[in-house]
């Protein structure tokens, strides 16, 4: 395990970088010194957000950074020391099947992706509810949850021109990456389907559908299901 | 007690000092852009820090008040009327019942804020009153302010003690003879000087791109909202072409698009970002930053002495 990179990107909040890349492992890690700052947080301590390989951490303005620099190595470590003995703190993760209906009235780019890819558009959403994914982490918008990891036979790029409105619920894909839109917002991805199931909900507790470390299996529906769900 | 919106101007919204704790879960911390303007327009008022106020953007907002209210105007963008007459930003009014406060075009600064003596009925939504349309949390519905949109300011728990030496006069307003004390505003002839350190990707850049960002003027785009203010000037390179992990981003931080734009994140700005962060401007001059309107010039000033 390389060192941690530890940086400020604001007088009020420290990321500590464990890799530069992207694998389960470290972002089970990420979430192991996320659950430890939650359960045990130190004075000052406001909130941390966890992303792929690293965790931010924001604090009070009265606590010393340096003093939280050390804070965070001593939880870093430990960590560490009890992913190796297995005695890592529990995360609580969720498994969800989520229904999405893959008709092409939803799935905007499902003709595209399919002659992109060399596919047939019944292959694309084979491949598409054949995998398990888990959730990264959660951004770009309240409730968007970055999941991977997309077989690479469903590789896509970003579209060029983003488009100014994805509808709500789009369950869409880019680079290996696969995600749902929580609310109508521009964006660039390339859409497959539509989900009933609401992503984010200001009223509920928590407001974000799937937390980091959940995993999800999409399941295709019918036009008919889709508007029964509703 | 309330106001009635008579027109909301280029820009209006409820904002206070944001949206904490909800972060991981992508909503972003958003409140007042300019957090020094609003916490002095809630000390006017003896209000909390805390309390929601009204941010305007430039010109436009009239208001009609209902009742006799204390209020403060602070910040700039505009500049304020009650009545037609000219009134004094950074000093506590109070003004009768059918007064209108009208915000006229002005050169200096671009954020008006405007806090009310015992603070606005607002619902918080997840711990804030702030608006983030976006995600249609706080404010009114989740929205800016529209035409008709009526405030209610809080029932007075306490009369203001500043309140008492004001003298309303024959134009229905009477402000405080004392003000508070604030930063000069930037003016559209200006070059804004902002305090920056290198930000975590600063050595991904060329060494040209550096010395751009370090010595030339940029411009604050029309594009430019509460998410971000985008730079227009020269473009930046990386060394070499890098595709980054994305990672936990904050206001005050300056991302650089694939095209070579340097984007400064502001107050709704996302909690995840992936461009390279060429550097970041410190906190401190956030205000003077958020005070800034499109067309205004800005230089970055590099302070190599990173605190970590």
């Amino acid at each position: 395990m390389q060192a941690p990179r530890i940086y400020a990107i604001h007088d009020r909040a420290l990321t500590i970088e464990f890799s530069t890349s992207i694998s389960e492992e470290i972002n089970l890690l990420v979430l192991q010194l996320h659950a430890s700052l939650e359960t045990n947080p130190f004075d000052g301590f406001i909130e941390s957000v966890p992303a792929y390989s690293s965790l931010t951490v924001y604090f009070k303005e009265d606590v010393s950074i340096t003093k939280v620099e050390t804070t965070l190595l001593e939880h870093y470590t430990q960590c560490i020391a009890s992913s190796s003995t297995n005695i890592a703190i529990a995360i609580q993760s969720a498994k969800h099947i989520i229904p999405v209906c893959y008709d092409i009235e939803f799935g905007l780019d499902l003709e595209e992706v399919a002659t992109t890819c060399k596919l047939s558009i019944q292959e694309v959403i084979a491949i598409h509810t054949s995998i398990e994914f888990r959730v990264y982490m959660i951004g770009f918008v309240p409730g968007f949850a970055y999941m991977g990891t997309l077989p690479v036979a469903l590789e896509t790029k970003r579209k060029n021109n983003p488009r100014l409105a994805v509808p709500e619920g789009s369950v869409a894909i880019a680079g290996l990456q696969t995600g749902i839109y929580p609310a109508t917002i521009p964006g660039g991805w390339n859409i497959l389907g539509k989900t009933p199931v609401k992503m984010f909900d200001k009223t509920k507790e928590p407001c974000s559908f799937l937390q980091v470390g959940d995993t999800v299996q999409f399941k295709s529906i019918t036009k008919k299901e889709f508007e029964e769900h509703k | 007690m309330s106001i009635t919106i008579i027109k909301p101007g280029v820009s209006c919204s409820i904002q206070d000092l944001g949206r904490w704790g909800y972060q991981q879960f992508g909503v972003p911390i958003g409140g007042a852009m300019d957090r020094d303007a609003a916490k002095t327009a809630n000390r006017l008022c003896e209000n909390d820090d805390e309390e929601a106020v009204l941010e305007c953007a430039l010109h436009g907002l009239e208001l009609k008040f209902n009742e006799t209210v204390c209020f403060a105007l602070t910040g700039g963008g505009a500049r304020a009327t009650i009545n037609g007459i000219d009134v004094s930003y950074n000093r506590l009014i109070k003004v009768i019942e059918g007064s209108i406060l009208k915000l006229h075009p002005d050169a200096f600064g671009c954020r008006t804020y405007i806090a009310f003596a015992s603070g606005l009925t607002i619902k918080k939504e997840l711990g804030s009153a702030s608006t983030y349309v976006a995600s249609a949390l706080g404010g009114m519905h989740g929205r800016n302010i529209i035409v008709g949109d009526e405030l209610i300011v809080n029932k007075k728990i306490k009369e203001p003690n500043v309140e008492k030496d004001i003298v309303i006069d024959e134009n229905g307003f009477g402000i405080s003879k004392w003000k508070a004390q604030v930063n000069l505003l930037p003016n559209v002839n200006d070059v804004v000087e902002l305090s920056c350190v290198p930000g975590p990707e600063w050595e991904l850049f060329d060494e040209a791109s550096q010395a751009i960002f370090s010595n030339q003027i940029f411009t604050v785009g029309a594009q430019s909202n509460r998410m971000g203010y985008r730079m227009e000037g020269a473009t930046l390179s990386l060394k070499e072409k890098t595709e980054l992990v994305s990672t936990a981003v904050t206001r005050g931080i300056i991302q650089v698009t694939n095209q070579g734009h340097p984007i400064i994140l502001m107050a709704d700005a996302q909690t995840i970002g992936g461009y390279p962060r060429i550097a970041r401007v410190c906190s401190k001059d956030i205000s003077l930053l958020a005070q800034c309107k499109p067309g205004m010039k800005v230089k970055f000033k590099i302070n190599p002495h990173r605190s970590l």
